[in-house]
C-alpha cells in the first residue's frame, strides 16, 4: 500500500540574506513514511528542522533537493493538497468573520456543494465544541476556542491526512485535553494524522509511530511501544539521549 | 482559480465590517454638507462649488481606502499567519493576488458607488440639471484609477516590509502623479540631457492616474468623454493593472513565508 | 482625596496658574492680537494667504469654466520659447485654437486631453468664445480677476465664482482685490448692489486705506443707486488716499487714478459742476496714455460752458 506521506533524501537549506553568512541546512536528507489511518509524532528540539519540513510538504518552502509526496503526487502540485487538513502553530484567523463564515469561506476554496457545507459546518463546530459561539465573531475568542476553529478550518473538506504543527502549543490543561481528545477521535474515525509536538507524554498517549530528529538529520523512528521496549526508557528519556542532552550536575 | 472568488469576499466582508468607510462616508458627507450649507451673498443654487468639494473629498476617501486596503492585504495574511492555512488547501500564491486584487477592487467599487450616490443627491439638490451619464463616466474612470492604485499597492506590499512605508510610498507617487503627472513632459522639455531622457522616461513610465481624474470635466459641465478615449482609458488601466499583478505574483512566489 | 486625583488636580491648578502668568506676555505690546482674531488665522498663521491665494484663482478658474493655465503653462508660455525642442515640437507660434496648451507634444499629451477641460469658455457664455480672453491667453496667461466687458457672461452662472471670492477674503481680509473683483460681478452681472456694498464695507473695514474699494464703493452708489452726492464724497476721499499711498512711489498706481479722476469729471459734468470737471479731466489728461481724446472732452466742456 503506497504511503500517504512520502519524504525521500529531502535537503533544505537557506541562504541568509547578509552577505559572508553560510548557507544553513536546516533538514538533511530526511527520508521517512506515514502510513495511512496511523497517528505519526515528530518531534525535535527546537531548530530541528520540523516545521521546515511541514513547509516542504505544504509547499511553502521548495525542497534544495530530494522529493516528497502527498498521496503519490509531488508536493510542488497545488492538487497534491486537496486531501489535506493542516493546523498551523498559532495562528489568528480573520477576526472579522464568525467561525462559520470563516468555514464557508474555506469550504468555497474546495468547491463544496452548499448543502453539503452545511453538513460539514455543522459536523466539526460540533467536533471541536464550538457550535453554541458559532455567530460570534472571532475576535471573541479565547486562545483555546482559536486553536480550535483552526482545527475546524482543517477538517472542513473533510481530509484523509492531517498536518497538525504543534497543536497544544500555549493552550491550558483543558485546552490541550480537548485537542487530544479530538484527535483520538479522528484516529477513530481512520484518518491520518501526521503532528509535531513537544509534548512527549501527549505524542506517547496518541501517536502510534513517532520519528525524532535533531540538527536536520533523523535520528530515530519506529512504533512508540517498540521504541520504549528496545531502549528501555520512556519516550521522554529517550528523546532526551537522542538530543544529547546532559543535565547539569551540581 | 476557485480560491480568487471566496478570497475577494472575505476583502469585502473585511471593508464593510472595519469602521474606515462609514468615518470617512460620515466625514464627506458632514463637510459637504455643511461647505453646502454656507451663505454666499444670499444667492442661492450655487452648484459648482459643492460638487468641486464633494468630489474632492470622495477622492480623497477613496485613495486613503483603496491604498489602506490594499497595502495591508498580504502583511496581514503573513502577520496573522492565515497565509499557512491558505496556501496549505489547493490555492496557488497567483490566487492569493487574483483574490486580494479583486477583492479590493470591487471594495473600491461599492465604495465608489455610495459616495457618488451622495454625490449626485447632493448636486442634484442644487441643480436639477445633472448630467448622471457624465457622473457615470466618472465613476468608472475613478474605479479604474482606483484598480491600477490597489494593483500597485499589492505589489508595494509584497516589496516593502511594513505596510506604513508602503502606504505612504503609494499615496506619495499617487498624488505626484494626480498634481504633476500631466505636466511631466513640459518639465522635461525644460531641462537639459540627461534630465529631460530621464524625466520623459518617468513621463511614459508612471501610470497616468491624472488621466482619470475628470472631475473638472464633472464641475464645469464639459462634454461627455467621446466612447474611444474612454475605451482606451480602461484599456491602458487594465494593461497597468496586469503589469502590477504580474510583478507582485513574480516577487511573491519566490518569497519564503515562514 | 487620594494620591493620585490629588496629583493630578495640582497639575491642573499648576496649568491654569502658568497659563494665566503665560498669555499675558504672549500678547503684543499694543495688547491685541493682530492677525490670529479669526479661526483660519490662528489655524494657518501666514499659510492662510496661499491658500486665499489659491481660492482667489479657483474662481478665476471657474469663469474660465477649468481652461486655465498651472504653474507648467505659464512656465512654457514663458521660457519653454527658449528650449528648442519646445519650438521644433510646437512650431513657431502657439496654435491660436489651442491657447496656451499649444499643440500636443506627445501621444501621451494628445490622449489626455480628453479627460480635461480642453476647450475656452465662460461661466453661462457656453458655446462663444471669448477672444478677447484668447488673445489674452497666448500673449500672457489669464489674470487672477481680470475683469470681462459687459454681456460677456450671462448673469446666473457667475454666481458660482462668489463661494471662492468670500472663502478667499476670510482667509485673507487684507487681500483689497477679492473685494472689488466680488463687488464688480454682484454689481454688474448679478445685480446685487446691496451685496456688493455690504461686502465692500466689510473690505473697507479690513482696509481702512485702500482707495480701490473706495472707488468701487462709490461705482455703487453711482451706477446703481444714483446717489451723486456720496458717491463724489467717496471718490474724492479714495483720491485722497491715493495720494497718500502713491506720494513718491517709483510706479505710482495711475490706471486708478485715471479711473477715479474720469468718473469724478464725469459725475460732475453730469451735476454740471462743469469748472469742476475740466480740473478733474486736465488732471486726467496729464497721466493719459491718450492726452488728445481727454483734451478733446476738456474742449467740448469749454463750449458748453
Amino acid at each position: 500500500m503506497e504511503p500517504l506521506v512520502k519524504i525521500e533524501s529531502l535537503i533544505v537549506e537557506y541562504r541568509s540574506k547578509e552577505r559572508g553568512q553560510p548557507v544553513k541546512r536546516a533538514v538533511d536528507g530526511l527520508s521517512l513514511d506515514v502510513q495511512a489511518g496511523e497517528v505519526f509524532g515528530f518531534l525535535g528540539p527546537n531548530g530541528a528542522g520540523k516545521t521546515s519540513t511541514m513547509n516542504v510538504l505544504l509547499g511553502f518552502v521548495n525542497a534544495t533537493a530530494g522529493n516528497a509526496f502527498l498521496f503519490g503526487v509531488n508536493v510542488r502540485e497545488p492538487i497534491a493538497r486537496q486531501r489535506i487538513g493542516y493546523l498551523p502553530e498559532l495562528t489568528y484567523y480573520y477576526k472579522f468573520l464568525t467561525a462559520e463564515e470563516l468555514l464557508r469561506f474555506y469550504g468555497k476554496i474546495f468547491r463544496i456543494p452548499r448543502a453539503e457545507a452545511d453538513r460539514r459546518i455543522d459536523a466539526v463546530l460540533k467536533l471541536v465544541e464550538l457550535e453554541p459561539s458559532r455567530h460570534r465573531l472571532i475576535k471573541t475568542y479565547s486562545k483555546g476556542m482559536q486553536q480550535r476553529v483552526g482545527l475546524a478550518q482543517a477538517l472542513i473538506n473533510n481530509p484523509d491526512l492531517l498536518i497538525l504543527d504543534e497543536p497544544t502549543s500555549g493552550l491550558d490543561p483543558i485546552g490541550r485535553m480537548k485537542v487530544r481528545e479530538i484527535i483520538q477521535r479522528l484516529k477513530n474515525e481512520g484518518k491520518t494524522v501526521f503532528f509535531s509536538s513537544h509534548e512527549l507524554g501527549e505524542v506517547e498517549t496518541v501517536c502510534d509511530r513517532v520519528a525524532i530528529l535533531n540538527q536536520g538529520k533523523l535520528q530515530v523512528a519506529g512504533r512508540v511501544s517498540d521504541l520504549i521496549a528496545q531502549h528501555q526508557m520512556n519516550l521522554e528519556q529517550l528523546f532526551l539521549k537522542i538530543i544529547g542532552y546532559q543535565p547539569a550536575t551540581n | 482559480m476557485n480560491a480568487v472568488g471566496p478570497l475577494a469576499c472575505v476583502v469585502i466582508k473585511e471593508l464593510y465590517r472595519r469602521k474606515d468607510f462609514y468615518v470617512l462616508f460620515v466625514l464627506t458627507a458632514l463637510i459637504s454638507v455643511l461647505m453646502g450649507g454656507m451663505n454666499f451673498f444670499n444667492t442661492q443654487n450655487i452648484a459648482r462649488y459643492i460638487k468641486e468639494i464633494c468630489l474632492a473629498l470622495i477622492w480623497i476617501s477613496s485613495l486613503v481606502i483603496a491604498i489602506g486596503t490594499a497595502a495591508r492585504q498580504l502583511p496581514a495574511e503573513r502577520e496573522s499567519r492565515t497565509i499557512f492555512p491558505l496556501l496549505a488547501k489547493p490555492v496557488t500564491r497567483a490566487d492569493v493576488i487574483a483574490g486580494k486584487f479583486t477583492g479590493c477592487w470591487l471594495a473600491c467599487g461599492l465604495c465608489l458607488v455610495v459616495f457618488y450616490v451622495l454625490f449626485g443627491v447632493l448636486s442634484a439638490a442644487r441643480s436639477p440639471e445633472l448630467n448622471w451619464l457624465q457622473i457615470a463616466q466618472a465613476l468608472v474612470l475613478h474605479w479604474f484609477m482606483l484598480g491600477m492604485l490597489v494593483a500597485m499597492t499589492l505589489l508595494g506590499s509584497v516589496v516593502f516590509a511594513a505596510p506604513s512605508s508602503n502606504g505612504t510610498i503609494c499615496l506619495i507617487v499617487t498624488a505626484g502623479m494626480l498634481l504633476l503627472g500631466r505636466h511631466l513632459n513640459k518639465v522635461a522639455l525644460q531641462l537639459t540631457e540627461p534630465g529631460q531622457s530621464i524625466v520623459y522616461a518617468v513621463y511614459f513610465v508612471l501610470p497616468h492616474f491624472e488621466l482619470f481624474d475628470v472631475r473638472d470635466m464633472v464641475v464645469h459641465s464639459a462634454p461627455l468623454i467621446a466612447a474611444g478615449p474612454f475605451l482606451l482609458a480602461l484599456v491602458y488601466a487594465g494593461v497597468y493593472v496586469a503589469v502590477f499583478l504580474l510583478g507582485a505574483w513574480l516577487v511573491f512566489r519566490r518569497q519564503m513565508l515562514n | 482625596m487620594n494620591a493620585p486625583r490629588l496629583m493630578l488636580v495640582l497639575l491642573l491648578v499648576g496649568c491654569f496658574t502658568l497659563a494665566a502668568r503665560l498669555v499675558p506676555t504672549g500678547l503684543p505690546a499694543d495688547g491685541t492680537r493682530r492677525g490670529a482674531d479669526s479661526v483660519a488665522a490662528l489655524l494657518l498663521g501666514e499659510g492662510r494667504r496661499l491658500f486665499a491665494n489659491h481660492l482667489f484663482v479657483k474662481a478665476d478658474v471657474y469663469m474660465h469654466s477649468g481652461y486655465y493655465p498651472t504653474i507648467f503653462d505659464h512656465a512654457q508660455l514663458h521660457g519653454g520659447a527658449n528650449s528648442t525642442r519646445t519650438q521644433a515640437a510646437t512650431g513657431t507660434g502657439q496654435d491660436t485654437d489651442q491657447g496656451f496648451l499649444g499643440p500636443p507634444r506627445d501621444w501621451l499629451d494628445r490622449f489626455g486631453r480628453n479627460f480635461y477641460v480642453t476647450t475656452h469658455s465662460h461661466l453661462g457664455d457656453d458655446e462663444e468664445h471669448c477672444e478677447h480672453c484668447r488673445n489674452k491667453a497666448k500673449s500672457a496667461p489669464a489674470e487672477p480677476g481680470h475683469e470681462h466687458h459687459d454681456g460677456e457672461a450671462a448673469s446666473g452662472d457667475v454666481r458660482e465664482i462668489l463661494p471662492w471670492l468670500r472663502l478667499s477674503a476670510m482667509l485673507d481680509p487684507q487681500n483689497v482685490e477679492t473685494y472689488t473683483v466680488a463687488a464688480y460681478w454682484l454689481r454688474s452681472h448679478l445685480k446685487r448692489p446691496e451685496e456688493a456694498e455690504k461686502f465692500l464695507r466689510e473690505g473697507w473695514r479690513e482696509n481702512p486705506d485702500s482707495y480701490e474699494i473706495l472707488f468701487e464703493l462709490g461705482r455703487v452708489t453711482s451706477e446703481v443707486r444714483h446717489d451723486d452726492a456720496r458717491a463724489r464724497n467717496l471718490w474724492e476721499l479714495a483720491l485722497r488716499k491715493w495720494d497718500q499711498k502713491n506720494r513718491g512711489a517709483v510706479d505710482p498706481d495711475l490706471p486708478l487714478r485715471r479711473l477715479l479722476l474720469g468718473s469724478l469729471a464725469r459725475l460732475e459734468e453730469r451735476a454740471g459742476n462743469l469748472a469742476k470737471a475740466i480740473g478733474y479731466f486736465e488732471l486726467l489728461k496729464s497721466i493719459s496714455p491718450a492726452p488728445e481724446t481727454v483734451q478733446k472732452q476738456i474742449d467740448e466742456l469749454r463750449a458748453k460752458r
